[in-house]
Order: C-alpha cells, then sequence, then structure tokens
C-alpha cells in the first residue's frame, strides 16, 4: 500500500530511482531512504515545489546503529539521521533517513528551508557528534560547554554512577561560571548599532518569569528587544538515554516527567507506540479510562498556565483561585490513581486497575464546579483592561510562520487554523467523542489565552460523555505482552510461572520494528518514535515534544516588542523546561 | 524562656489593662493578692537574647523564589491557598538570594545547572538553611544518569529532606516544621566577643526511624477499589 504513494513515484521521477528507497516500518508512515547528496533538494523540494507540500519540519533526530542486531543484511552505516516531515494539506508524515557513516558525519544544513532546523541539528551535533554544513552557529545545546563526547552514542556511559562521582570545587564552580559569560561577538551580534548601545540583559537561569530554568540573553535597544539568544539545556534530564536502559514497563514513569504538568497525557503517546509495536488493542473501557485522565490533566495544566500567565502580567490573585481548581482535580486524580502530579497509571495494555466505586460522583461535582467558575475567570483575566493591554497584538504570528517553526497545539490554532490531532488522526477513541476545537484569529498573547480557556470547557464536554458512556468490560488487554502480566495465565504449571515471573522480572519482549505515535497533549503535538530490537528494552527512544520548537520561536516574535512584553510572550508560549530539554 | 509565651501574654495583658484601668483600688488589689507574681508574669517576658532571636528565626524563614523542575510546582501549591503556607511564616518569597533564609532545592540537581545552585547559595546571607525537596535533589532519585548529580549533598549541606516524587505540598510543609523545629532549638553565637563561636544544633533523630512501631502496627489499608472520600464539599482541606 505504502509502496503505491505518488509522492514517492515523483521523488524518484524527479531525482532518480536511488534517492528513494523504501523501507519498512510498523507505523503507516511513508519511510524513504536517501543520500547525502540529494538530502537537501529533495527536502527543499517536499516542502517548496510539490503540490500538498510538506511544510512543517515535525521532528529531526539521529540513530547510532552501531548495537543494533535486527537491521538488513546489507545495511552498513554505523549512524542514520532522520527527518519526519508532516504535511497539514495530506494529513500525512514521512520520514526521511539518511544512512551516514562513522568516518563522515557530515550533512548539509537544512536551516535555509527551515528555520526550526536550527535547533535540532544543534541537539545532533550535541547528542551525536553529527555536524552540519552551513549552520550558522554550530554548538552545543542542551549539554554544558565543558562536556565530553556525545551523549546519545551508544558508547557513552548512561548511568552517573558509571561516571567519576561529581565534585564541585571552588575553581569548577568559578570555570564553568566563566563559560557561561556571555559574548556578543560569539553570536554574531553587534554592540553597538547607529550609534546606539546595546545592553545585553542576562535572564535566568535562576527567574521566576522565566518558567523554569531556562536562561535567555536580551539584547535591548533601551527597553526594545533587539535580538535574543536563549541558552537551554539545564533541564535536561536525559530521558532519551534512559529509555535505553529502562525496560519497556519500567519507562512509563519516566515519561510521567516529560511534560510534568500533563501526567498521563505523556504516557499515552508512549504506550500508543508500544501497543503499535506489540499488535495490542486496547479494550473500550481502558480506552476511555485514558481519555478522561488525560483530560482532566488537559486541564489541570490550563489552570497551571492561566494562573501564571495572569501573575505573568501583573495579577496576583488569580493563580490562587486556579491552583485551588487544581486541586479539585488532583482531588480526581488521587482517588483513582493514589498519585497527584506524576501518577504511572497506564500500562501497556490498559490501565493499572479499574476506577475505583464512587468515581462517578467525584467526577460528576467537579463537572458542575468548574464550568461558573471559568465563567468567573473570564470577568477577572480576560475581560481585564490591563490584561487585555498587555496581550493583546503582543507576540503574533501567522499560520505560515507557525508552520515553518513546528508550532503545533494551542498556538498554532489561535492563528485561524483548526488542527487538531484528536480530530484528524484520532488514537485512543477520540473520533466517538463529540467536542469542537477552539480557534482564533490574530495569533498573539490574548488569542492563544482564548484558546485554551476554551479548551478547559471543551475538555470538560469530553469527560462528561466519558462519565455518561463509560463502556463495561476489561481495562486490560487480553495479551501476553502486556505489563504486569495476567496473574490468571500463572500457576498451572512450570512453564507459565517461568513465562510469568520473566515477564514480572524483566518485562516483555517487544517485537523488533519502528514506530511513531504521537498524541495532541497539553502544550501540543507530543510524539513518541520508539526502535525496538526485539529486546526487553527499546533499542532508541526520540521524544518530540511541543515546548522545545515553542521555544525556538520565541526570539523571533520577540524582536520589536519591549522587554515586558517578553514576560506575556513567555506566559503564553506555555511551555515546560523538561519538555524543551527532555 | 518558654518560647510559645511571648504573643499570648502580650495579648492577653492588653486585655486585663483595659479591664482594670477604672481605679488603682483594683491594680492594688491584684498586686496585692495571689497576684504581684502573677502580674509581674503576664507583663514581662524575660528570655535570654539568644532564644528570643531563635525563636524569630524560627517563624519566619523566608524561602528563597528558586525552583528547578516537577518539584517546584508542588512548592508553589504550598503557597495557594488549600495548603497556605502563610500559617507557618515562610509565604515571604523572596526574589533575591540575599533576602532569604532557606533555599529549596525543588526538583533534579543538572550538572549544568550545580555551578549555578552553588553560586545562589553563596549569594544567600547567614544564618542560611537547605531543605532538599524529592527524591531527585535528596539522591539522584530515578535519574541515575550522566546529566544529573546524585543528591544536592555533594556540594551543598542539607538541613531537611523531603522524599517524594514529587512531595505533596503538605510534605513539603512537614519539613519545613522540622526545619522550624531544628531552627527553634539551635544557638548561635551572639557576636563574635561573646561566648563559643561554634553552632550548637540538635541531632533530629530520622522520621523513618520515629514512626516505624505504627506503620508496623498497621493492620488496615484502604483499598484501591472504593473511594475513600465522597465529596469534597465535606472534605475541607486535607
Amino acid at each position: 500500500m505504502m509502496h503505491d504513494l505518488p509522492i514517492l513515484d515523483e521523488l524518484r521521477l524527479r531525482f532518480g530511482k536511488d534517492s528513494a528507497q523504501i523501507e519498512e516500518t510498523r507505523d503507516d508512515i511513508p519511510t524513504i531512504s536517501t543520500n547525502k547528496a540529494s538530502v537537501l533538494p529533495l527536502l527543499r523540494f517536499l516542502k517548496e515545489d510539490t503540490d500538498q507540500p510538506y511544510r512543517m519540519l515535525f521532528d529531526m533526530t539521529a540513530i547510532d546503529e552501531r548495537n543494533r542486531t535486527t537491521r538488513p543484511m546489507d545495511a552498513s552505516n554505523e549512524f542514520t539521521a532522520v527527518y519526519t516531515l508532516f504535511s497539514f494539506d495530506r494529513n500525512q508524515d514521512l520520514r526521511v533517513k539518511v544512512p551516514l557513516a562513522s568516518d563522515d558525519l557530515l550533512l548539509p544544513s537544512i536551516t535555509s528551508i527551515w528555520p526550526s532546523a536550527n535547533w535540532y541539528e544543534r541537539e545532533i551535533w550535541d547528542m551525536f557528534g553529527i555536524r552540519f554544513n552551513g549552520h550558522p552557529y554550530l554548538r552545543r545545546l542542551l549539554m554544558p560547554k565543558s562536556w565530553e563526547g556525545h551523549p546519545l552514542r551508544k558508547d557513552h556511559p548512561a548511568r552517573a554512577t558509571e561516571m567519576t562521582p561529581y565534585e564541585l570545587e571552588e575553581e569548577d564552580e568559578q570555570t564553568e561560571q566563566d563559560l557561561l559569560k556571555f559574548s556578543p561577538e560569539e553570536w554574531g551580534m553587534q554592540r553597538t548599532h547607529d550609534q546606539v548601545e546595546y545592553m545585553f540583559l542576562n535572564l535566568g537561569p535562576a527567574h521566576t518569569g522565566t518558567h523554569g530554568i531556562l536562561r535567555l540573553v536580551v539584547q535591548l535597544a533601551g527597553e526594545q528587544i533587539v535580538d535574543i539568544v536563549p541558552d537551554i539545556g539545564f533541564h535536561h534530564r536525559a530521558a532519551e538515554k534512559m529509555g535505553e536502559r529502562q525496560t519497556w514497563h519500567t519507562y512509563i514513569p519516566y515519561t510521567d516527567r516529560i511534560d510534568y504538568l500533563g501526567g498521563v497525557m505523556n504516557e499515552l503517546p508512549y504506550l500508543l507506540a508500544v501497543e503499535r509495536l506489540a499488535g495490542i488493542r486496547v479494550p473500550a473501557r481502558a480506552q476511555v479510562i485514558r481519555v478522561m485522565l488525560a483530560e482532566l490533566f488537559r486541564i489541570a495544566s490550563h489552570l497551571v498556565w492561566y494562573g501564571t500567565f495572569a501573575q505573568d502580567v501583573g495579577q496576583l490573585s488569580p493563580v490562587f483561585y486556579m491552583f485551588t481548581d487544581r486541586e479539585r482535580v488532583f482531588h480526581i486524580i488521587e482517588a483513582i490513581t493514589g498519585g497527584r502530579m506524576h501518577p504511572g497509571w497506564f500500562r501497556i495494555g490498559g490501565v493499572a486497575h479499574d476506577l475505583p466505586q464512587g468515581w462517578e460522583h467525584l467526577v460528576r461535582e467537579f463537572l458542575e464546579y468548574l464550568p461558573p467558575r471559568l465563567n468567573e475567570y473570564d470577568d477577572l483575566v480576560l475581560g481585564n483592561r490591563i490584561f487585555q493591554a498587555r496581550t493583546k497584538g503582543v507576540g503574533r504570528y501567522t499560520t505560515q510562520e507557525a508552520m515553518d517553526w513546528g508550532v503545533t497545539g494551542p498556538g498554532l490554532r489561535a492563528t485561524g487554523f483548526s488542527w487538531d490531532f484528536r480530530k484528524t488522526q484520532p488514537y485512543s477513541g477520540y473520533e466517538q467523542f463529540d467536542f469542537e476545537v477552539p480557534t482564533a484569529t490574530n495569533g498573539d498573547c490574548y488569542d492563544r489565552g482564548l484558546v485554551r480557556v476554551e479548551e478547559m470547557r471543551q475538555s470538560l464536554r469530553i469527560i462528561e460523555q466519558c462519565l455518561n458512556q463509560m463502556p463495561e468490560g476489561p481495562t486490560k488487554a487480553d495479551h501476553a505482552l502486556t505489563t504486569p502480566p495476567d496473574k490468571a495465565r500463572t500457576l498451572h504449571d512450570i512453564e507459565t510461572l517461568i513465562q510469568h515471573f520473566l515477564a514480572v522480572s524483566w518485562g516483555p519482549r517487544i517485537p523488533a520494528g519502528e514506530v511513531m505515535a504521537k498524541v495532541e497533549a497539553t502544550k501540543g503535538c507530543n510524539a513518541y518514535y520508539l526502535i525496538s530490537d526485539g529486546a526487553p528494552w527499546p533499542y532508541r527512544v526520540r521524544i518530540r515534544t511541543p515546548s522545545f520548537p515553542h521555544i525556538q520561536m520565541v526570539p523571533s516574535i520577540s524582536k520589536g516588542h519591549l522587554l515586558s512584553d517578553l514576560l506575556a510572550i513567555l506566559g503564553s508560549v506555555d511551555f515546560v523546561l523538561a519538555d524543551v530539554d527532555r | 524562656m518558654h518560647r510559645d509565651r511571648v504573643s499570648p501574654n502580650n495579648q492577653e495583658s492588653a486585655e486585663t489593662h483595659q479591664a482594670d484601668e477604672n481605679t488603682d483600688r483594683n491594680r492594688l488589689r491584684l498586686l496585692e493578692a495571689d497576684g504581684y507574681q502573677e502580674a509581674v508574669r503576664r507583663v514581662i517576658v524575660l528570655a535570654r537574647l539568644q532564644d528570643l532571636l531563635a525563636w524569630g528565626r524560627k517563624n519566619s524563614l523566608w524561602p528563597f523564589n528558586f525552583g528547578l523542575s516537577c518539584c517546584y510546582i508542588e512548592m508553589a501549591t504550598s503557597l495557594t491557598s488549600r495548603y497556605d503556607i502563610a500559617r507557618f511564616g515562610s509565604e515571604v518569597v523572596r526574589g533575591s538570594p540575599r533576602q532569604a533564609d532557606v533555599i529549596v532545592i525543588a526538583g533534579t540537581v543538572f550538572r549544568k545547572m550545580a555551578p549555578i545552585i552553588k553560586r545562589l547559595y553563596e549569594q544567600m546571607m547567614e544564618p542560611r538553611w537547605v531543605i532538599s525537596m524529592g527524591s531527585c535533589a535528596n539522591s539522584g532519585g530515578m535519574y541515575d544518569v550522566y546529566s544529573v548529580v546524585q543528591g544536592v549533598d555533594k556540594f551543598l549541606p542539607v538541613d531537611v529532606y523531603v522524599p517524594g516524587c514529587p512531595p505533596a505540598p503538605h510534605t513539603l510543609m512537614e519539613g519545613l516544621l522540622l526545619l522550624q523545629e531544628a531552627v527553634g532549638s539551635e544557638r548561635r553565637p551572639l557576636s563574635w566577643v561573646l561566648g563559643p563561636e561554634h553552632i550548637k544544633r540538635p541531632i533530629l533523630p530520622a522520621r523513618r526511624d520515629l514512626a516505624r512501631e505504627s506503620r508496623q502496627q498497621a493492620r488496615t489499608f484502604p483499598g484501591m477499589d472504593t473511594v475513600a472520600w465522597y465529596s469534597s464539599k465535606d472534605q475541607g482541606p486535607r
């Protein structure tokens, strides 16, 4: 089926038969392998010249293939670069792979095609040591300047306890502080222009307005922003490397902590990908429980955003209201899962446990409680004249710019483009729910807020449908690879006992293959690209997070605004640093 | 001095004063009867300066507005209405390390961030305290990985460790109360010319050891099958 895609014929016709070799994957994303020489024109063609173009560079990463056991016999490359493109017109992804030999880790930079490639290429250099020809500032992105080695290479240690124990002597501290000093010349920035002397203001990494440990160096002409250099990686928790050593099952809690306001929402794309690889069909009740909890977390996340955003632009009281409401959400989450922020509640093939007796009462009470509160907040926050003055017309971007920068989620919908992966590529049974996709028109800070507020109301609608139409039945698939394995299968004979023991201690061996699954998470599109070698743990875990491209875009939408607007812009983008740095 | 007497006593004496100010006779009677000592006790506070300072420090631990990751959200939640850390005098969040008494290491201590955390700590004025919040800051937690320091105590002295991933707001508040207990009973030199120069700090027992017996006694556990509470209306603040 995949071989018949017209785009592949088009590519072969234009770039020669060898330029686009088809690769088999376990998802329905067409995957082609091309060579170094044709990657740049090929990608440019896909974005600019074909009908129904692939406008968005959805993700870009690399794979260290050296330890992989399940590969085609003729594959000899040690590294592979992977570009994932997305076409809104076709509602389709396209994966382009470029094999690389370890003695020639060099690729042409595609920053001239997509501005968002800038950070992706720096990340790949940082993590894999693959260089990009023509990149304006190819230097480390996530690791500190003083770091040696490329962490996602298979020969780099994973554990801190495998490395020399960490020490911080006075001179180390001084060296690191010196390395953090900002030099405008390094970034091609001028210190003066037209008799204006620029000021370079350091914001963060410990700053209350940056919502976490993010550092921004702002070039200012008076109060006006000329340019910004973001410095990220302070929150790099090595989630991708962690995936290569945790079992498929024990990696689930790590996903919770990627977008740490999203809770179980993060588990969903990971499990959708694993279940796809394993061929597990999740029963209806488990799907609806997943949707309900995910939507509750969307509300919890948006409430944190709502309160802190209002605080960013000077309203000090709303955050107290919204955090109180968030406690109401956690009241339900706690009753069902026992946890608050990171329940780790979903399992391969379903959820951990059935809903407790009395859950309906809690959910119904919340559904009655929140709508009038949201109406009140409309007056309190959105209707406030000062709030509007601080946010309307600030940090505007168009749909086209959003696509160029890889923006998804409320930030994309605020530009007037109605795109929600729950509608366009439904997963976990979202096609059965009745809800609307809120949009706005101006793409400014205020509109991004407007979209999120309306999204909370839509989430309530979804939760109400979950409540009224919760199907009966099992909460875990009847499949050998689900975790934890079914107890009923054990204790028959020694064989079942051994199988159960292995499945509990090591976890399941997920069949070999590659797959990507994405969801409409709280901040935008979150996707997991998993490669299995048939081992009890993944060979490679790639996490495509929404906050990463969103933060990369901040400098371009802040230029010309005042410094105080920057905080409004940061608040309106709604990012989580763990979601940026992973 | 009994530390808890300071504030209630002042209030009481004000009331007494108002009731009895009509006549001097009343006042005299109070002095003569069971009262001379009682009257003095009500209006005069005798304390050693050291104790008074410790009492003051204990009840006004101002935290530095500093967070690293997930734990910070729960730390911020402890400031909001449901938990209201203001009850314990710690709502005065300071934006500058120079004005803060306590730094809560709320979250994962990253290798890239560690020199900055150290610098911020050094910028705090003495006396200063450190609460390590959550598994990552305590020991690296579930992140035994190249970019994470295996516990903030690798380079900072920690006063209280709060367990959890992340600890719920009320757990952090328990940690704060423990710190208050330590700070209140800690004795610091008043000046470099008066008395010994070292800080006398009580050794507090580990909570795990204190709770062990009652935990071993526990026989009934709430199951996962029913909601333990039914309505958030009659539940009140938990």
